[in-house]
């Protein structure tokens, strides 16, 4: 009789802690995702602002007689593939980081070379204070994109590392929390938007 | 037990080869300093280095608004804008509350290394008041003429000039354009009124000595800015007291750079 009562305090106290630490660990879980998403959001935003720019890009440049059409097409073509893509801010699993980030990847080439192209064949263009004035805006946005990019990954490495880490995986395993996807830096990418004027 | 410890093992491996995974890129920053004004290079002399700190330092007293300049032979391994937003992250420059900060990096010319840079790094908050395009038109019109002359002291001070009073709320960007298209009509208006002399007194000499007429001299143009100068240089006190350092803002790749 006695014993059993032990048995059940014991019992009763175990379930109550592990209980008590299960919500422990899930509270900072959900701190840490809402820390990723928020880094997303910025992420996001710094991407729309380079959306934005595109359109003025390309009506700048196609004031030029002649202008290369092909570099024309593939950056509204990537702007459109861009646009498609669409990405779940609560899950941005594996596969959606890197869908995005291959359509947004493909509009930084394509923007990088539309700027490169101007400069190298249309001077007069180039000379414009409208296209130097886009140009360091564009080059801005790579800078914020990539200040942005490194904060998110930052965001999901805690949240990842905290998510696998044992015994709080049991915690995420039973509470249904995934593995975020991060950004990843392909050469390609890392390349900035960057043409030297000679003073 | 045995065969929990593969598990934490398998476990602690999988996170290792996550984290192996991010890049790592090693990001290293000059070491931060409680000074506003800080000349690795040594191009500054220390009067009016220390008329800057003194300025800058009253400015952010009076206004929370911080400006670190950095003269510096190296780019500690990158790009000048990357840099400058790095280190005014990791100083954290401006208020955290504001993200109110702007950092001024400078990479002078050395021996080995015949070129120089300079980068503008915004902080969030400022993000409106100085626009990317904005501190590129004050790097190439009022830093790189400077800079090109080997005059840091001028480009710094030429800079601050323009982002102070901006910064303070006293002065827009879209003023700033006016100014420059008015300084643009003026001395467009002097160059036409002294080339319209020139002709008037050539053709008058010319009518005058039919004989011996050669050709006309030039004339010079000393433009003075219509702006004002942002008044206060080495005005405030220097108590040391109220100084508390850098307030934690934050920088989000905003500003522009350029080569001289």
């Amino acid at each position: 009789m006695k014993k059993n009562t032990v048995t059940i305090v014991v019992v009763v106290a175990a379930v109550a802690i592990a209980l008590l630490w299960g919500i422990g660990v899930n509270n900072k879980l959900v701190t840490a995702d809402e820390n990723v998403q928020q880094a997303w959001a910025q992420v996001e935003n710094v991407y729309k602002r380079r959306m934005d720019l595109v359109p003025q890009l390309v009506a700048t440049v196609q004031g030029a007689a002649d202008y290369e059409r092909s570099v024309l097409t593939e950056v509204t073509n990537a702007r459109a593939g861009v646009e498609q893509t669409s990405v779940d801010p609560s899950t941005l699993s594996e596969e959606q980081v890197k869908a995005y980030q291959q359509a947004q990847d493909r509009l930084s080439k394509a923007v990088a070379n539309t700027i490169k192209v101007t400069v190298e064949r249309y001077p007069e263009l180039t000379a414009t204070q409208g296209f130097r004035d886009l140009q360091t805006q564009l080059e801005g946005t790579e800078n914020r994109i990539t200040v942005e990019r490194g904060r998110f990954n930052e965001a999901v490495q805690g949240y990842n590392t905290m998510l696998r880490r044992f015994p709080a995986s049991i915690v995420a395993g039973i509470c249904g929390f995934e593995k975020k996807g991060y950004f990843t830096a392909p050469a390609e990418a890392a390349e900035p938007v960057k043409v030297e004027f000679d003073f | 037990m045995k065969r929990y410890r593969a598990h934490i093992l398998s476990l602690l491996a999988a996170g290792l080869i996550c984290l192996a995974a991010v890049p790592a890129r090693a990001q290293w920053v000059p070491e931060r300093t409680d000074r506003m004004v800080n000349d690795y290079s040594g191009v500054l002399e220390s009067t009016p280095r220390e008329a800057l700190e003194r300025g800058l330092r009253g400015f952010s007293d009076s206004t929370s608004n911080q400006v670190v300049v950095i003269i510096t032979p190296t780019l500690y391994g990158d790009d000048e804008s990357v840099t400058a937003q790095r280190i005014g992250q990791a100083w954290g420059v401006g208020q955290k509350e504001f993200d109110n900060g702007v950092v001024i990096l400078i990479k002078s010319k050395t021996a080995e290394e015949n070129w120089g840079a300079v980068a503008i790094a915004t902080g969030y908050g400022v993000e409106g008041v100085l626009p990317d395009v904005f501190c590129k038109h004050i790097i190439d019109d009022e830093m790189i003429p400077a800079l090109s002359d080997g005059d840091y002291e001028r480009a710094i001070k030429q800079a601050l000039d323009v982002i102070l009073p901006v910064m303070a709320g006293e002065y827009s960007y879209a003023q700033y354009r006016a100014d420059e298209r008015r300084k643009g009509l003026i001395a467009l208006g002097v160059l036409v009124a002294i080339m319209v002399l020139i002709v008037v007194c050539v053709v008058r000499y010319a009518k005058k000595h039919p004989d011996q007429f050669r050709g006309g001299g030039g004339g010079t143009y000393l433009g003075g800015s219509p702006r004002g100068g942002f008044g206060g240089w080495g005005g405030g006190s220097f108590g040391g007291s109220s100084w508390g350092g850098f307030g934690g803002g934050s920088f989000g790749g905003g500003g522009a750079s350029g080569r001289f």
